[in-house]
């Protein structure tokens, strides 16, 4: 495995951890996948997508732009690990 | 029923009994400290009246009986009332001014009125029992007390609190209890209700026409509300509005006012600095309750307690603590700045309101929404598009709740904790399609705002804000509130101005923030709203938190209540206890939940009839003869 993908595997590790720990807990019959929308799921609403904009701002240092607050960028776990591995490339 | 409603009336007892009726009254002392006794009666066998709360107008209605041939023999208000009503009919509640709930007997058609206030400022349940009897009282304690009604759980009751923050009249959060509306009647003859009727409602849609000058209304509010034989003092919290009265309730009162606040150890919630500047310019004698953690802890289950339902905020425990000194401190009467926000719109829901109506026109309007709730979604300075579109998506622009519907949708949060076959029951009863169904016919043909503030009256200000966190947790302590801006003409006078008057762009209660400027220093009649919150996380949590918080929310006690799912309120409390619930909608989740497992082992549970221990003995001061054939004794 390369160091990049070893990145993207902890990167995701960490993501799939905070959606677990901040909103799954009340979903506990739901078992999520790395592709599954997390809007269209129900997992997040437009107000825990705030939660979770602040929270890869400050985990991983990066700082994001209106703009690129979409479903997207930020709609799916597998999404999120993409766009945060771009963002630090850039 | 008058030992478990002793805290509302700790002066005294009054009991009626008579054939097939009774009546019985705690008594808080205000008015006629030595011949104010209540049952009061016309005369023996003749119409009586039992009545909690206050019109402040009675001195001048005396007078006009006193010209027609009818006086009084005590100088309280409750009988003034007693011979209007004997000589008018409900045509008098249109003259009362105040705030007040009460039971009429008219022994001869074996007829009972119960009226209820136009605010609701007092509150007043009841009960009918299989056989067709009614019992009332102004806490549903006081039913259950009687023996002909038991606590049970009303979950569409309950799903009201975890939708619009309370149980909305006449539900409450237990089955078979009823809340009079707020200003309505309900007519019980002869083992049946026959009659419930409004006769008085909020109306909007004046304009154009002037406004009645605001501060001389003000003044004659505040001044109808000093009238007491007891001292009456202030709550200040360092806003504008109970600056505002405390400033023309200094100018009434021909002595050192007295002023109460609540103060926070948190600076997020602590508002001392502005309160000390207000009670030091004005010359106050102020008092300060300061507001820990572990305080709100100690008193939630008192507050629960004296709430009777499930509620969603901790707000309501600052204010019985402070109910509580202020008791200690010899003052049973304070004014207070209740209703401002909702008359003069000072809220940021209407601003939210005014900028998503915008938005259907220009959508660059969304961006000031940033500005709004700054104490809501986390820390973030920059809510970005995902709280942009929270707003966007609350629900469709003709829903006549358009103006509520995010508070409803972030309510909804603690939904997500019933247990699965709780929610699938709830399914069919749609809270929300109630109130819909109830809304008055000219509701459509008012302004958005106007909408906005008719629904804040009667989902927020009466079965919330001066229930469970005004009335229950002062009269707790047996002290009365008292609110200016809920004088029935200043409400008809708020409909009046023009909307620029309350809002005008974003600043809020514009015409108030005038009259402000001649009384107060400029920085306070000038400053932004900060809204009055708890913490709601931190006082379950910290350390020295009380063992009964665990306890509650066991996996055991969650399933012996059957309402919250064990597996979801254990990830929350998780959360809390490594304190990353940090959102608003997870203090509201805890606070929802707790507060519920609280209310059922209080009310329902196997052991609710030892809590809480009250073994005071009441003290007889009055018997009234109800009707003629009734035996007298005590």
């Amino acid at each position: 495995m390369k160091h990049s993908q070893r990145i993207g595997v902890a990167v995701r590790d960490e993501i799939r951890a905070f959606i677990q720990d901040t909103f799954l807990y009340m979903r506990p019959d739901l078992e999520l996948q790395d592709d599954d929308n997390l809007m269209g799921l129900g997992v997040i609403d437009s107000l825990g997508f705030v939660e979770l904009v602040e929270e890869v701002q400050s985990r991983y240092a990066i700082a994001i732009d209106d703009i690129e607050i979409t479903e997207e960028n930020l709609g799916s776990v597998s999404a999120i690990v993409r766009f945060i591995g771009a963002k630090r490339r850039s | 029923m008058a030992r478990v409603l002793r805290h509302r009336g700790p002066d005294g007892f009054g009991l009626g009994l008579g054939q097939g009726a009774g009546f019985v009254s705690t008594r808080l002392a205000i008015f006629d400290i030595p011949g104010g006794w209540q049952p009061i009666q016309t005369s023996p066998g003749g119409s009586l009246i039992v009545y909690n709360g206050e019109v402040y107008n009675h001195p001048e209605l005396r007078a006009e009986l006193r010209d027609d041939g009818i006086d009084c023999r005590t100088l309280t208000d409750t009988e003034v009332v007693l011979r209007l009503l004997d000589r008018d009919g409900l045509g008098a509640l249109e003259r009362l001014n105040g705030q007040f709930a009460f039971a009429w007997w008219q022994p001869a058609a074996r007829r009972l009125t119960l009226v209820r206030d136009r605010f609701g400022v007092r509150p007043l349940h009841y009960a009918l029992a299989a056989d067709g009897t009614i019992v009332f009282a102004s806490e549903a304690k006081g039913l259950f007390a009687s023996g002909e009604v038991a606590a049970e759980p009303d979950l569409l009751g309950i799903d009201e609190v975890f939708t619009l923050w309370a149980p909305r009249a006449p539900r409450t959060a237990f089955r078979g209890v009823h809340q009079l509306r707020p200003g309505s009647v309900l007519i019980w003859e002869q083992g049946r209700i026959v009659a419930e009727r409004t006769w008085w409602r909020p109306e909007y849609g004046a304009r154009h026409e002037t406004a009645a000058e605001l501060a001389q209304l003000m003044q004659d509010s505040v001044r109808l509300r000093m009238r007491a034989d007891v001292p009456v003092g202030t709550y200040l919290s360092g806003g504008l509005d109970s600056s505002l009265i405390t400033a023309l309730a200094c100018e009434a009162s021909g002595h050192q006012l007295r002023t109460f606040s609540v103060a926070f150890r948190d600076p997020q919630y602590d508002e001392r600095g502005h309160q000390e500047r207000v009670a030091a310019a004005l010359c106050t004698d102020h008092h300060v309750v300061e507001i820990g953690p572990g305080d709100i802890a100690q008193a939630f289950r008192d507050v629960v307690w004296h709430a009777e339902t499930p509620i969603i905020r901790t707000a309501p425990v600052p204010m019985y603590l402070l109910a509580r000194a202020t008791r200690e401190h010899g003052i049973t009467v304070v004014a207070t700045g209740e209703g401002a926000d909702e008359l003069y719109w000072g809220y940021d829901l209407f601003k939210e309101v005014a900028l998503r109506q915008a938005a259907l026109e220009d959508p660059s309007a969304l961006e000031r929404l940033d500005e709004l709730y700054p104490y809501f979604a986390g820390s973030s300075a920059r809510r970005g598009p995902g709280w942009r579109r929270f707003f966007l998506e609350a629900g469709p622009a003709d829903d006549p709740l358009f103006s509520h519907q995010t508070r409803i949708a972030a309510t909804a949060a603690v939904k997500a904790f019933y247990r699965t076959e709780v929610a699938a029951q709830l399914l069919t009863d749609d809270p929300l399609d109630r109130l819909r169904a109830e809304l008055p016919e000219a509701f459509g043909s008012w302004s958005a705002l106007e909408r906005a503030a008719y629904l804040e009256l009667r989902t927020l200000l009466e079965p919330c804000l001066l229930a469970a966190q005004a009335d229950r947790v002062a009269m707790a302590h047996g002290v009365e509130g008292r609110y200016p801006f809920l004088d029935h003409r200043v409400f008809e006078q708020s409909v009046r101005v023009p909307a620029s008057g309350k809002l005008d762009g974003l600043r809020e209660k514009v015409v108030l923030r005038e009259l402000a400027a001649r009384v107060l220093p400029a920085d306070i009649a000038t400053r932004t709203k900060q809204p009055y919150r708890a913490p709601e996380v931190a006082p379950f949590y910290e350390d020295g938190a009380p063992e009964w918080v665990e306890e509650r929310l066991s996996a055991t006690a969650l399933q012996a209540t059957g309402i919250f799912d064990e597996q979801r309120v254990a990830g929350l409390v998780r959360r809390c206890r490594a304190g990353r619930a940090t959102s608003v909608r997870e203090g509201m989740a805890l606070v929802g939940v707790l507060s519920t497992q609280v209310w059922h082992e209080q009310f329902c549970g196997p052991s609710s009839d030892t809590y809480p221990v009250e073994t005071g003995i009441p003290e007889i001061r009055l018997d009234a003869e109800v009707d003629q054939a009734t035996r007298r004794g005590r």
